[in-house]
């Protein structure tokens, strides 16, 4: 008797488990073959020559210091490196301040949150076609329209090579704000009422309210949100290639765009791997860091 | 849940404010008065700094190209022929790039959302044996860099196993949004957040997991399939590199890359290219207009984090 209830209850396990992979199969199989052995392939063939994309000798390290030798790398890691700087400094915390801010706004709020969300509605190709009439150089530009009204004459914006990274995070920043301001934004929402009662009796000023109330219940979503953003933008691509093509003289030249020439203007697929595999490295201690620092805020 | 709450901020008196860092007792005090103002003050600014740059391109597509560059700068064209819009709609047959948007659009909506969501379902109600592994699989791929994009390129030139070349064909990217670990995140949060007495309820009545799915947690699960169509729709209409790469000069070349292509092209005026750059973005000002209320409900129950 029990043996057969036994019996029962194990089938109906095995059932269980059976059509609760039978439904994961077809993600299962999309995640191998876009996200997971991309990175296998990629990080085996980094050790081959290749000949189109087949393997034809091993030469172990020699496509890595093919790469890290080439002239412009230094000065692609240093330009990189100012990207995620600029992102940090302009991208990272308006979305958040701005969240506190209209969260608190009783008036015109719906307003706010519609025109903020606006740029992110526009495709980021779009976004960057757009910027980059907005910087043009003469009088047709927006920005160099405005100085012509305070009495400036006109200037030239990308071809600035000091100017050109923080140009272009100001363009990418503007696409992304409005997401990050709403995930943010429905966050704060979630924090309960009565901490801050319960804070305000305490007699927690504007300030102490936010360092002891609203920052703990944010941290978690901060950190993944700052991770998430450098990882995007160490790989920054797109815009740079779409608004000034890695110009002037390199100045704008990233990492990715570099990776991307390699690949697909040059043909050079064993040099991209290689790249790739650096900044996969470089981005993947990044990973780490966050774990490491999640399971603090956790507990 | 999700209305009550929209509604409950549909309120413009200090009087009323019970929630956030001040409250109404806060508002009565002058410095906090400040404050506010201030807070308001740099959010409107804010919102003409969003608002600017698309409003500015909307209207310079209207005039000539002597107006554009004409020495002083004016910020409204002298007249609006919306005939402009025909003319170049027709001069580079947006039509047919309109179209193959919204094919990529149709498989991506329908991969992401059918995959992604029962991927995320699996993960937070049936959990086989192991799926712990595939929940960590998909969170590390969420924050995994890639390698290039040149193994991905080499997949689709040449699919394991059944060896076809996709390269010009939308699979590709229909695939690519099939396996978005954040999607898939944003629905396991929010099934995990669906009580569990409804399973159990279902369960005692016989249902199978598949029918418990179809029955229950899709009906429940309006507000996230909005919210992930909103963002597989805008984000597959400007999904650029990709479909350059793999549907560049074919004839299924969506609006994203047409709108790269014409940056560089000579045969355009930048008047015109502005005109088709808002063109291509109003369909999405409509997709906005009319899901927008979603957005921030279904955010606030799939939150990833916190």
């Amino acid at each position: 008797m029990s043996d057969k209830i036994n019996k029962r209850k194990i089938s109906s396990i095995i059932k269980h488990n059976a059509s609760g992979w039978a439904l994961l199969i077809p993600s299962l199989i999309l995640f191998v073959m876009i996200v997971w052995r991309p990175i296998l392939i990629g990080i085996t063939y980094s050790t081959f020559r290749l000949q189109g994309f087949t393997p034809v000798e091993f030469v172990g390290l020699k496509n890595f210091s093919d790469v890290l030798t080439d002239t412009n790398f230094i000065q692609t890691l240093k330009n990189t490196v100012a990207y995620v700087f600029w992102s940090l400094v302009i991208g990272f915390p308006l979305p958040f301040i701005c969240a506190v801010m209209l969260n608190e706004l009783v008036h015109m709020q719906g307003y706010f949150k519609v025109t903020t969300y606006l740029p992110v509605i526009i495709p980021s190709i779009a976004t960057c076609l757009i910027w980059r009439l907005v910087y043009m150089d003469g009088e047709g530009g927006l920005l160099n329209m405005m100085l012509y009204y305070l009495g400036i004459s006109p200037m030239g914006w990308l071809s600035n090579k000091n100017m050109v990274i923080p140009l272009i995070i100001v363009a990418m920043s503007w696409n992304t704000f409005g997401s990050t301001l709403i995930m943010y934004f429905a966050s704060l929402q979630g924090i309960n009422q009565e901490l801050y009662e319960a804070a305000r009796l305490d007699g927690a000023g504007f300030f102490n309210r936010i360092r002891f109330v609203l920052l703990p219940h944010m941290k978690g979503m901060l950190l993944l949100m700052l991770i998430r953003q450098i990882i995007g933008v160490f790989n920054v691509t797109e815009q740079p290639l779409t608004m000034t093509g890695g110009g002037p003289n390199n100045a704008s030249m990233s990492l990715g765009l570099t990776n991307y020439f390699y690949a697909f203007k040059y043909g050079q697929y064993d040099k991209s791997l290689a790249l790739g595999v650096i900044t996969f490295l470089m981005l993947l201690v990044l990973t780490f860091i966050y774990f490491g620092l999640d399971k603090r805020i956790e507990e | 849940m999700v209305e009550k709450s929209v509604k409950e901020k549909r309120i413009s008196r200090f009087s009323d404010k019970t929630s956030g860092l001040l409250n109404f007792s806060d508002m009565k005090k002058i410095r906090f008065k400040f404050l506010y103002a201030a807070m308001f003050l740099i959010m409107f600014i804010i919102s003409l700094v969003c608002l600017v740059p698309t409003v500015w391109v909307g209207l310079s597509g209207f005039k000539t190209v002597s107006e554009m560059y004409a020495v002083p700068p004016t910020l409204l064209p002298k007249s609006f022929d919306f005939g402009k819009i025909i003319e170049v709609w027709k001069k580079v047959s947006v039509a047919r790039y309109f179209g193959n948007s919204v094919m990529l659009i149709i498989g991506c909506l329908a991969t992401d959302i059918i995959i992604n969501g029962l991927t995320g379902y699996v993960l937070s109600r049936l959990k086989p044996m192991g799926s712990k592994i595939m929940e960590t699989a998909v969170f590390w791929s969420m924050l995994l860099p890639g390698i290039s994009m040149v193994p991905l390129y080499m997949t689709f030139v040449d699919v394991p196993l059944i060896h076809v070349n996709l390269i010009g064909s939308y699979a590709p990217i229909w695939f690519m949004a099939g396996a978005n670990a954040f999607n898939v995140l944003l629905f396991r949060n929010f099934f995990n957040s669906i009580s569990m007495s409804y399973l159990e309820a279902a369960r005692l009545d016989g249902c199978t997991d598949i029918g418990f799915f179809g029955r229950i947690i899709l009906p429940l699960s309006k507000p996230i399939i909005m919210v992930v169509a909103i963002f597989s729709i805008t984000g597959t209409w400007g999904n650029f590199m990709w479909p350059y790469l793999i549907l560049g000069n074919t004839a299924k070349e969506p609006i994203a890359v047409m709108l790269y292509k014409l940056s560089t092209s000579k045969n355009i005026q930048d008047n015109e290219y502005m005109l088709i750059m808002m063109i291509s973005i109003i369909p999405m000002i409509i997709v906005y207009a009319f899901f927008s209320k979603h957005i921030i409900g279904g955010l606030t129950v799939g939150g990833v984090k916190g």
